[in-house]
């Protein structure tokens, strides 16, 4: 088999086909207590995150939105407040165990009618081009296995004039910080895994495919070459976490 | 491309609902449409604006020379921080502004970024009210504004308390009276040599002739 067939999987290599079903039985695994683990993992800080990316959605009232791998719903939760009653936002993850939870947390909320959740492939969006006026990614694209492809599917499906938000993990560049990161990911990270959601392996994984997602730089360039235009990031924390934003032209 | 810092993109965000609420902002995006503006902050950083689909844009740009001309942009503006925010704020003295900022490109295009940015200047209270609520927010606001206002009388009753010190009780300046006799006095005397030496050319010229 050559390289080219193969892919990472944290810091395995894996058959290129193989990637989607090991990703989705690693959240399929951590679905229930996803959220619980965000807080503790981050102590909180992914919340803002999220809502920096939100505020910079530009959504009115009316529009519609895309949160494309939106899991258990925190973005779409917030554009639909965005968007209100005459707007549409569509969650769409590939992974029905967390799309489920999504899905019951909007209902729970009393979100109905201008929800739709779905289970879809990034890299194969099942909707017309020119569909979206805002689409989100929100620490999902790592996990995609033909990420050009997926940032192309996205392009389609925008409306001209809209925007691609890609919230997702980076390389830190504040000075002095990497060592404390891998530190924390590697160790303790898979520790509060197998406490709280009983699963230190789904938690290695994380800490592993943060490593190997592209930098800031590349991601960037790596949006500019799926067409979209006005392309630039904002380092969170340090750049544990960047926000790639880009406009379809 | 440097990472565009945090703060820049909440002041677009601020900018882009001050377009969404004002009319005049709104037609000024879409007149600027497809178009972008450097922007050279000496001693801090380069931004790039543009407008993309009648939203405002903005972006760390690079601030080396070489980045500079090589960018695609319809104008670019160079200036201290205080220049371009008295530009910004549209307090400006055209004869003394073009020395202090320095415009290339279509100045027709950095015109119409100034005066998008001040239409869409946003609602400071507005804006508190979507973080604390209306009551509190107005509050805040009329606290900030009479702030402002005891901060100005307080400055200028400073101002007219020292200039009173020196002029009346250390008389190391003068007063206005004073000095209004003092300049009076130097007009009649450069009147009065002016007068003497017409009278010496014309004395001379007789003289001659």
């Amino acid at each position: 088999m050559s390289n080219s067939d193969r892919t990472d999987f944290g810091f395995e290599e894996v058959p290129w086909a193989e990637k989607a079903k090991r990703v989705r039985s690693v959240f399929a695994s951590v679905a229930g207590k996803y959220d619980v683990m965000n807080d503790l993992m981050s102590f909180g800080v992914h919340r803002l995150w999220k809502h920096f990316t939100l505020s910079l959605t530009g959504l009115r009232p009316g529009q519609t939105a895309l949160d494309v791998a939106g899991g258990t719903g925190d973005l779409a939760l917030g554009m639909l407040r965005q968007v209100g009653k005459e707007g549409r936002v569509v969650l769409s993850d590939i992974n029905s165990s967390m799309l489920e939870v999504g899905r019951d947390r909007l209902l729970d909320l009393g979100f109905v009618g201008n929800v739709e959740c779905l289970v879809a492939d990034a890299e194969r969006l099942p909707f017309d081009d020119n569909s979206f006026d805002c689409l989100t990614i929100a620490f999902g694209l790592r996990n995609v296995t033909d990420k050009a492809a997926a940032l192309r599917s996205m392009h389609r499906v925008l409306k001209p004039g809209g925007q691609l938000l890609v919230l997702e993990f980076s390389t830190p560049v504040a000075p002095g910080l990497k060592p404390l990161y891998d530190a924390y990911s590697f160790n303790v990270l898979p520790m509060l895994g197998r406490w709280i959601a009983d699963d230190a392996a789904s938690y290695r994984y994380l800490a592993e495919s943060i490593r190997m997602h592209p930098n800031q730089e590349t991601l960037l360039e790596m949006v500019r070459t799926a067409g979209f235009g006005e392309t630039r990031y904002h380092n969170l924390s340090g750049g544990i976490v960047a926000l790639h934003r880009g406009y379809k032209i | 491309m440097p990472a565009t810092p945090a703060w820049l993109a909440a002041v677009e965000a601020l900018l882009n609902r001050g377009i969404q609420a004002s009319m005049q902002a709104t037609a000024l995006a879409r007149r600027l449409d497809a178009t972008a503006l450097r922007v050279d902050i000496e001693g801090l950083t380069s931004i790039r604006a543009s407008v993309t689909g009648g939203r405002l844009a903005l972006a760390a740009a690079d601030p080396s020379r070489e980045s500079a001309a090589h960018e695609r942009v319809n104008a670019s503006i160079k200036g201290s921080p205080f220049a371009l925010l008295r530009l910004a704020a549209g307090n400006v003295q055209p004869e003394t502004q073009a020395a202090r900022t320095a415009v290339r490109g279509d100045a027709e295009i950095a015109n119409s970024y100034r005066e998008l940015i001040a239409a869409a200047r946003p609602d400071l209270e507005e804006e508190l009210s979507r973080i604390v609520g209306d009551l509190p927010a107005r509050r805040l606001s009329q606290f900030a504004l009479k702030t402002a206002a005891w901060a100005r009388q307080a400055r200028r009753t400073a101002g007219e308390n020292i200039a009173e010190y020196l002029q009346e009780e250390s008389r190391d300046l003068v007063s206005r009276p004073e000095l209004d006799e003092f300049l009076q006095g130097v007009d009649a005397a450069r009147e009065t040599v002016d007068r003497v030496e017409a009278r010496l050319t014309r004395l001379e010229q007789r003289l001659k002739g």
